[in-house]
């Protein structure tokens, strides 16, 4: 049986016994190479459900959805391990409770799409430790390498000049898991901390902040990017923190619901080299 | 016999619009990105994309300007009016929706008051639009009474040649016929066969849509929550749809010294019709979804008898989640039995 049809049958049985009361999965899009995202609620309509190497959406943010979650009923949602990640991140800020969330998890290597086996956030938990030491032995990206080798000043014009294309549409902060809060900043006008206009200061101001707002909380799905209409290489930003924050804390983000943000906790042998 | 211009000339023509005095726009690639530029030679035109990400709009409304500026002295007050640049431009390689965009604009920047940031660009531009014979599976002209060679909007048409080496000429408008007498000598008289243009399926009945949506019944029926669950509110389709046209005006700076802007603004988000004491009359966002579509093919329609929508298929193209106008038009025009 191909994984497809393994969950689609996996979703029809949860459905039909009650168990889950929505699956959140991907379905096929306006062109043969699209996928969005679906919502199914009824065991005679999982055959609209489709997993294959085109699903790379993280679809967490969606549990956030104003009252999906406050019957204290389950859902199932496909996740691939950055989504399992982001879901333990949102409970460790205390936005869901993993127990309403069945993970129907997957990996993509390739072509191929697998099964990952264990149904609850916690089941996954070797998996993510065995990603966090992988990301260790990771090469960088060719486009991070050439930003590393440049004087901070070519650094700053690069991105000057991709963020010039943006738009402030704020795509990337919808698409982004970790892109919660209720009310962002940017929309608080009283008063108005972030410029709003897309000119270059407003873009600078808007992309790193957002960029240092998710350092020690972005999973690195890669939803931003996609989302990006003006193609901003927005992950190399996040990358970067990331890259930081494992070398300095040895924190890689998501590991299990318990883990405390790592911008909000402290440890007496933390490094204070960048205390100045 | 029709006014052809060859793709051989197009370089000489780009130099004699320059050495008079005018700024040459057209589709150009910068970061990965198409978008309308200024050009100085036509090696740098990317004439055959089916179209550019972002919109010709943003030649006339770009995403932030400003208006005016105050700074308060120990002695005065200095005020200063930003008035958008008057250089004649070019532009050269627009797609007739893009085109056909610019007089739905024009009705709305000219409808209770007259946006003289608008016009001001409008009156000192020239509009060259090229009839596609491509399109991708998002363009959607037809559906909208649009086509692939429609001329609103337009001043120039160009129409290409089946050789593919050039373009049969059309002036629409006395400022088409002033730019292309600039470049008289360029221009050639010839039998060329021109090539077919694309073929554009229609994708819904537009008219029962507007039905459809005319009908109060309709305006809280589920259909709107169902087709608009995984929107995700960014404003990416307003800000890449070649019509839409909502700003904010926004001051920045401080007591003393400062800039007042206006600023693109999105139906998407939340913060678009959040009132002062916190209550959003769009509280949901299948409701601002509904007001998009209601926008385009209902109150704008009626109120100044034009679709806001060319049919271009940005909306649909771009969006994150694979959600746009298409989709929605569709399955009203099933509803519509």
């Amino acid at each position: 049986m191909s994984i497809q049809e393994h969950y689609r049958s996996r979703a029809k049985e949860l459905l039909s016994s009650g168990t889950v009361k929505m699956v959140i999965g991907y379905g096929t899009g306006s062109t043969p190479d699209r996928r969005r995202p679906v919502f199914i609620t009824s065991p005679d309509e999982t055959d609209r459900l489709v997993l294959d190497k085109a699903c790379r959406t993280n679809l967490s943010g969606y549990l956030l959805r104003e009252g999906l979650l406050s019957d204290q009923k389950q859902v199932a949602v496909f996740f691939n391990l950055d989504g399992v990640r982001s879901l333990n991140i949102l409970a460790a800020e205390s936005q869901l409770e993993t127990a309403q969330v069945l993970v129907l998890g997957f990996r993509i290597e390739g072509e191929e799409v697998t099964a990952l086996q264990g149904e609850r956030a916690a089941d996954f938990k070797s998996l993510i430790a065995a990603a966090k030491e992988q990301r260790k032995s990771q090469p960088p990206h060719e486009l991070q390498e050439k930003l590393e080798a440049m004087t901070p000043k070519e650094r700053f014009s690069f991105w000057e000049a991709e963020f010039s294309r943006c738009i402030k549409c704020y795509a990337c902060r919808q698409a982004c898991p970790m892109c919660w809060c209720r009310r962002c900043v940017v929309d608080n006008n009283q008063p108005q901390w972030v410029n709003t206009s897309s000119h270059t200061l407003g873009n600078l101001e808007w992309n790193l902040l957002r960029a240092f707002h998710l350092a020690g909380r972005c999973v690195e799905c890669g939803n931003c990017s996609r989302a990006c209409p003006a193609d901003i290489p927005l992950h190399l930003l996040n990358r970067r923190m990331s890259d930081e924050v494992q070398g300095s804390f040895d924190h890689y983000p998501g590991m299990d619901e318990a883990q405390e943000p790592v911008l909000a906790s402290f440890r007496k042998d933390d490094p204070e080299t960048f205390i100045l | 016999m029709a006014t052809l211009l060859y793709s051989a000339s197009l370089n000489d023509c780009i130099a004699r619009w320059r050495e008079d005095g005018l700024m040459v726009f057209g589709p150009s690639t910068a970061g990965g990105v198409s978008g309308f530029r200024e050009v100085e030679d036509a090696g740098s035109l990317d004439l055959d994309l089916v179209l550019t990400r972002s919109t010709l709009k943003e030649l006339f409304f770009p995403r932030t300007e400003p208006m005016l500026g105050y700074r308060i002295g120990k002695q005065q007050i200095e005020t200063e009016e930003f008035i958008p640049p008057e250089g004649r431009r070019i532009i050269f390689g627009v797609r007739p929706c893009d085109a056909a965009g610019m007089q739905v604009d024009d009705a709305l920047f000219d409808w209770d008051y007259h946006d003289a940031y608008w016009f001001r660009r409008r009156d000192s531009s020239v509009i060259f639009s090229i009839a596609c014979t491509h399109s991708d599976a998002f363009c959607m002209c037809t559906s909208l009474g649009l086509a692939p060679d429609s001329t609103k909007g337009s001043d120039v048409l160009l129409r290409p040649l089946a050789a593919g080496n050039g373009w049969k000429v059309e002036a629409l408008t006395e400022r088409g016929e002033n730019a292309l007498s600039s470049i008289s000598s360029l221009l050639k008289e010839g039998g060329d066969a021109p090539a077919p243009l694309t073929d554009v399926p229609v994708k819904f009945d537009l008219e029962a849509c507007r039905r459809w949506l005319a009908d109060p019944e309709n305006f809280e029926s589920r259909f709107w929550k169902e087709i608009s669950e995984r929107c995700i509110g960014c404003g990416s389709c307003t800000y890449l749809c070649p019509t839409c046209h909502c700003f904010d005006i926004q001051d920045e700076g401080d007591t003393y010294q400062g800039v007042r802007r206006k600023n693109w603004d999105s139906c998407s988000f939340s913060l678009f019709t959040m009132h002062t004491s916190g209550h959003n009359p769009r509280a949901t966002q299948s409701a601002r979804w509904r007001q998009r579509i209601m926008h385009k093919f209902n109150y704008f329609s009626l109120k100044f008898n034009v679709n806001s929508c060319t049919g271009c298929g940005r909306c649909t193209r771009e969006c994150p989640v694979d959600m746009g106008v298409t989709e929605t038009l569709q399955a009203i025009s099933t509803l519509q039995r």
